[in-house]
């Protein structure tokens, strides 16, 4: 995959990491979805049908998940910020040192493109930190999704690609736990009045 | 017999899938309890056929087609999803009667409950008997969803928090197994192995000597990092406790019982076939890692008082370890451990989750704080919780006794001295927590908190612990015939 897309669809994760606003995050998770999209597709040129029909089900990706977690937004008004734990440089600096270091970590996996190996690696890692770092119950939705597409970023580069089934089978369960995730995001917001995840520590031993 | 098998596992998830959507369309509650009760029998019916079919082949290598594989250990799972499943359906009615709020509205929720249930019963099923490691994946990964949605069914503050962090983690946990799966395709792709036939379990099988080693090391550990989350496996099972302890009695017996273990087998599969390119040696390393720190883990919280389902779900992460550490030694004997452990544990486990539906009627502070004096105030409810906790504890005659007997004593024959000598403390400990909660909780004094209530319709939890009881002392008598067997020996080679 093309160098430039590639880092661009780390710089939409790194901002999904330092963004305040919902609606700000969403939009740049569906610029890197769409951006993953046309990356498999412009690798698909020339290849297999399968890998084809795999870029068209991650172009479709960015069009159903963002509709889901717009609708979501939509339902669940924050009446104040949820305030985070660190600031917005902190978070950046923390994410950075994550993609540095998933660069210098991660072995040779054999794909043969050590910038998309690396990349695919640091998504994975800033997906599960944005998971842990921010409060909003819908950024950790996000932080799920930008962790599958390092997953997929790695899987559409692998040489006669995963099967068609796989992308679209992972497609369609990442669309049922964000809907599944949707309902209980409402349903926690109208419980709490809020979406903020620091509230929700009421079992421990 | 074996010609019917293909019809078999297309018949296996479909028959439930076929429950989901009748339960979902059905007009009144009343017909969906119907509904449900009537579908169960089918869908257990042709599971254990085909768990049957599999048995009797012994020691015969595994049946494989273009979408499936059944093996030994099929049949052990589907066994066990198919009685854990029927008894958790046919519990489910009296559960929902008095279940209260739920997380949709009240005319809908028997229908979202099992439909829901019906769909999670498909995928579990699925899972023992897919051919595809990927297609497995996206199996597991749909057993989430409909799990999810069970654990926070009522809707409380703290159901909607265990439900949250079951979805987010084991999601996150399953994303790193997807990495791991994407990871071997790649060292697939270089042998010239493409697409997702280059990911059946047998495709891999055959290919694993020749995959290169570093990856497929890194793929294993990614594999087995993200499923842990799954298992429930300590350090990465802080979502366990919780959703075991919220959700709705039926389902945290299905959680516990048939998911953990169903996951479980995929772990194993992926060992045995990974093996001959990481090394026997690591791959051993990181199942007894995991199955020693579970271990090592659970059992304080066994000597803790909590509320009865939470102290259950300790009890699963303490035999979840206990497996690991069985497939981890990987010797004939340790392996009839384990099959006679997964079986033993599903038993006993969820007769004590369905315990907790009427101990939870007769004393519902029970939910929040450890139970006592269950036996003054309901016996039948006690029997059932005596049962289950003496089985679990491996107290004998359980039949956990003797496949613990039978793992340690296979983790010797394998040479790994420390480590069963570690697993017998750990595991001494952890009968005398559990034995402590039995005398505290079942046969103590009874607390003034506890209210006594009439026996009223305990004739389920008499039934119950009657045929789980007798289905404990049947795998007792079954566990000897299981040492030196063909089918043992099979399992242990991993001959897919």
């Amino acid at each position: 995959m093309n160098t430039g897309l590639v880092d661009l669809i780390v710089a939409l994760a790194l901002g999904v990491v330092v963004v305040r606003r919902r609606s700000v995050a969403i939009c740049l998770l569906a610029a890197q979805s769409l951006a993953l999209g046309i990356g498999a597709l412009s690798i698909a040129d020339g290849r297999s049908g399968s890998e084809l029909v795999a870029a068209i089900v991650l172009l479709s990706k960015a069009a159903v998940l963002p509709v889901l977690l717009y609708s979501l937004m939509r339902r669940t008004r924050e009446t104040r910020p949820v305030v985070a734990a660190n600031g917005p440089l902190i978070r950046l600096a923390a994410a950075g040192a994550i993609t540095l270091s998933a660069g210098w970590l991660t072995p040779r996996l054999g794909l043969g493109d050590v910038h998309t190996e690396r990349a695919a690696v640091a998504l994975v890692l800033v997906g599960i930190a944005i998971v842990v770092a921010r409060r909003p119950i819908l950024f950790q939705l996000l932080g799920l999704i930008v962790a599958e597409n390092g997953v997929s970023l790695l899987a559409v580069s692998v040489h006669g690609g995963m099967s068609y089934v796989v992308e679209l089978g992972a497609l369609f369960d990442l669309a049922v736990v964000v809907a599944v995730a949707a309902a209980f995001a409402t349903r926690i917001h109208e419980e709490l009045g809020t979406g903020d995840t620091e509230l929700l520590r009421g079992l421990r031993d | 017999m074996t010609d019917t098998v293909p019809i078999l596992v297309a018949v296996v998830p479909t028959v439930p899938l076929l429950g989901a959507v009748l339960t979902l369309l059905a007009r009144s509650a009343r017909q969906a309890d119907r509904l449900a009760v009537v579908m169960a029998l089918p869908t257990a019916a042709v599971a254990l056929l085909l768990a049957g079919i599999s048995f009797a082949r012994g020691g015969r290598p595994a049946l494989h087609g273009h979408w499936y594989l059944v093996d030994g250990a099929s049949g052990l799972l589907l066994a066990v999803i198919a009685v854990i499943g029927l008894c958790s359906t046919l519990v489910s009615p009296a559960y929902l009667r008095t279940s209260g709020r739920s997380l949709t509205t009240a005319t809908r929720s028997h229908n979202l409950y099992y439909g829901a249930l019906f769909v999670f019963w498909a995928a579990l099923l699925a899972v023992p008997i897919c051919g595809n490691l990927a297609v497995t994946w996206l199996l597991v990964e749909a057993t989430t969803a409909a799990s999810a949605l069970l654990v926070a069914f009522t809707g409380r503050r703290d159901a909607l928090e265990a439900g949250w962090k079951y979805l987010v983690l084991t999601t996150l946990g399953l994303s790193v197994a997807l990495l791991g799966i994407v990871v071997l395709a790649i060292g697939q792709t270089a042998h010239g192995h493409h697409g997702l036939g280059a990911l059946d379990w047998h495709a891999l099988r055959l290919a694993a000597h020749t995959l290169p080693k570093g990856t497929t090391l890194l793929a294993f550990v990614l594999l087995l990092a993200g499923l842990a989350t799954k298992i429930g496996w300590a350090p990465v099972h802080n979502w366990l406790p919780d959703a075991h302890s919220e959700a709705p009695p039926p389902i945290s017996a299905l959680l516990s019982a048939a998911l953990l273990p169903t996951v479980l087998l995929v772990a194993w599969r992926v060992k045995q076939i990974l093996a001959p390119s990481v090394g026997a040696g690591t791959t051993r390393a990181l199942f007894l890692a995991f199955g020693l720190t579970s271990l090592l883990v659970a059992v304080p919280f066994l000597w803790r008082s909590m509320p009865w389902k939470r102290l259950l779900a300790y009890s699963s992460l303490e035999h979840m370890g206990v497996i690991a550490l069985g497939i981890g030694f990987g010797t004939p004997l340790a392996i009839a451990g384990v099959v006679l452990h997964v079986a033993g544990h599903a038993l006993a486990k969820a007769l004590g989750f369905y315990a907790a539906q009427p101990l939870l009627r007769v004393d519902p502070g029970a939910a929040k704080r450890a139970p006592s004096g269950v036996a003054a105030a309901s016996p039948s409810t006690a029997a059932a919780m005596g049962v289950s906790l003496a089985a679990l504890a491996g107290m004998p005659p359980s039949p956990l006794f003797l496949s613990e007997l039978l793992i340690v004593l296979g983790g010797v024959a394998a040479g790994q001295l420390v480590v069963s000598a570690i697993a017998v403390i750990a595991l001494a400990l952890g009968f005398l927590g559990i034995l402590h909660a039995l005398v505290e909780g079942v046969i103590g004094d009874r607390s003034d908190r506890a209210r006594v209530r009439a026996e009223r319709g305990q004739r389920t939890t008499v039934a119950l612990t009657a045929v789980l009881g007798t289905g404990l002392l049947a795998l007792l008598a079954t566990g000897p015939l299981l040492v030196g067997s063909s089918f043992i020996a099979t399992l242990a080679r991993g001959a897919l």
